[in-house]
Order: structure tokens, then sequence, then C-alpha cells
């Protein structure tokens, strides 16, 4: 028989999940991430932890800078990037993602539509990571981990969230549609 | 007679395959057939829901392993 008209290979590789489905799996995962790393989920932390490990492999110093002053942020540093939870997670993530992406053949390196497209993809990288970076968190990190931790600084960044999405949405149709 | 448009999305990103749909099916008349072609994954779920929400014929079909055509029948 055809796997691709298996109806298990259709359910679990092929077709997507369903949200209710996803929202389970994410809240059950950030339980275990929770107990075994003491840490909440958090994605663009570890970017930062990235930057620095390489900033440092130039021959850089990041000690005095603010955003790595506590203790955990130095601690964080010196384990290095094996050592560091967040970092492992993130390349799971993408490693999880391929994996799905190849079971559900699916796999395609995309072509580049236009320069107009690079600069949009570049320039929302940025405002992200430098906005992620500033906020001391990402929408998981600050948003749903914060949310979920019961704290009330999750709310308060969904509100600005939703703000800049507006601005960026208006934005994005005006100069790049 | 009723039109059938293609409106090539290949390598476009959220929302922009959603937002050229919504322009060019304004521009459609009741009849009109809408093919928006995308290898976005999300796409193929935010567009359809869009288009049934609003009230017209949806059809997804992938003619090629992650590419998809979303087939909109513009009904008012």
């Amino acid at each position: 028989m055809d796997i691709k008209k298996n109806k298990y290979y259709q359910a679990w590789f092929k077709n997507a999940w369903t949200y209710v489905t996803g929202a389970i799996l994410l809240s059950l995962l950030q339980t275990v991430t929770m107990i075994t790393t003491n840490d909440p989920w958090g994605v663009t932390g570890a970017f930062a932890n990235w930057g620095a490990w390489i900033y440092k492999a130039l021959g850089g110093s990041v000690e005095k800078w603010t955003y790595f002053d506590s203790q955990g942020a130095q601690a964080a540093l010196s384990a290095g990037f094996l050592n560091d939870p967040a970092s492992m997670r993130n390349l799971g993530i993408i490693a999880g993602a391929l994996f799905a992406v190849l079971m559900a053949s699916q796999f395609k390196l995309k072509k580049i539509k236009s320069h107009k497209q690079v600069i949009a993809a570049m320039l929302g990288g940025l405002l992200m990571g430098y906005g992620a970076t500033i906020a001391f968190g990402c929408n998981i990190g600050a948003l749903y981990s914060g949310i979920a931790s019961l704290s009330l600084s999750g709310w308060v960044f969904a509100l600005f969230l939703f703000c800049g999405s507006v601005v960026g949405s208006k934005l994005l149709v005006k100069f790049f549609m | 007679m009723s039109r059938e448009i293609v409106l090539d999305c290949i390598g476009e990103v959220c929302p922009v395959p959603l937002i050229k749909a919504e322009n060019a099916l304004k521009k459609l008349t009741v009849g009109d057939i809408l093919i928006i072609q995308i290898d976005h994954s999300c796409a193929m779920k935010n567009i359809p829901e869009w288009a049934k929400k609003a009230g017209h014929n949806v059809e997804v079909q992938e003619p090629v392993d992650g590419e998809w055509e979303v087939i909109i029948e513009k009904m008012k």
C-alpha cells in the first residue's frame, strides 16, 4: 500500500495538527522544560548569549555590559554553549521542524522573490531581535512564559505586542505590497 | 463569462499572500475563480479560513509536494 494514502501517515505527518493539539503539547512540554531546567521556556535570550560568545571568540568582552550584569547571565556565559539548555532547545526546534517538514515531504529551498523581500526580512529580523533583547524576552519568554507564570508582565507585553503588530502590519501593507 | 485569475505567491510569506488574495478578489466579480499559488504552509491555513468566513467556495490542492493552490470561487 502507498504510504502516502495511509490514514495514520496523513494524520501524524502530512496534515497540519490542529491549534488545540499544538496548544496542549506546548503546555505539557513547557512544564517539562520548567521541571528539567528550572527556567521557563524562552528562545531569544539564547541568541544574545550566542552573540556574546561570538564577540568573546573575536577577542571582545561583555563583562561590563548591563545586559550580562546578573550572576545568572555570567554563569550561563561561562558554562558555555553545550551546557546552555536554551541553546540546545533552539537547535532542537530547528531539527524538529526539519524532521516534520521532511516527513511531510514538503521541504523546499524557497526562492527570493524581490529585493524588497530581502530588505523586509532583514529589517524585521533586526527589529524583532533588538525589541526582544531590550524587553528581556520575545513572544515566548516574555509573553507565553510570562502569562504561564501568572506574571502581570506577560499581559503588559501582550498589549504592546498587539500595538507593535498593528503598526508593523500597516507599514508592511504601505511599503511592501 | 467568468474569469480565472492566477496569483503567483510562491516564495512569499505571511501575511503577504493573504493580503494579496484579498486585494485580488476585490477586483473580481461574482462567479470568477482566483487561484493562489503558495509554498508557505501558514498561508494554506489562513487563506481558506478567511475565504470561508467571507462566504466564498474554497478548495485546496497540492499539485507538487510543498506547493499548494488555493482555489476560491467568488460568491458575493
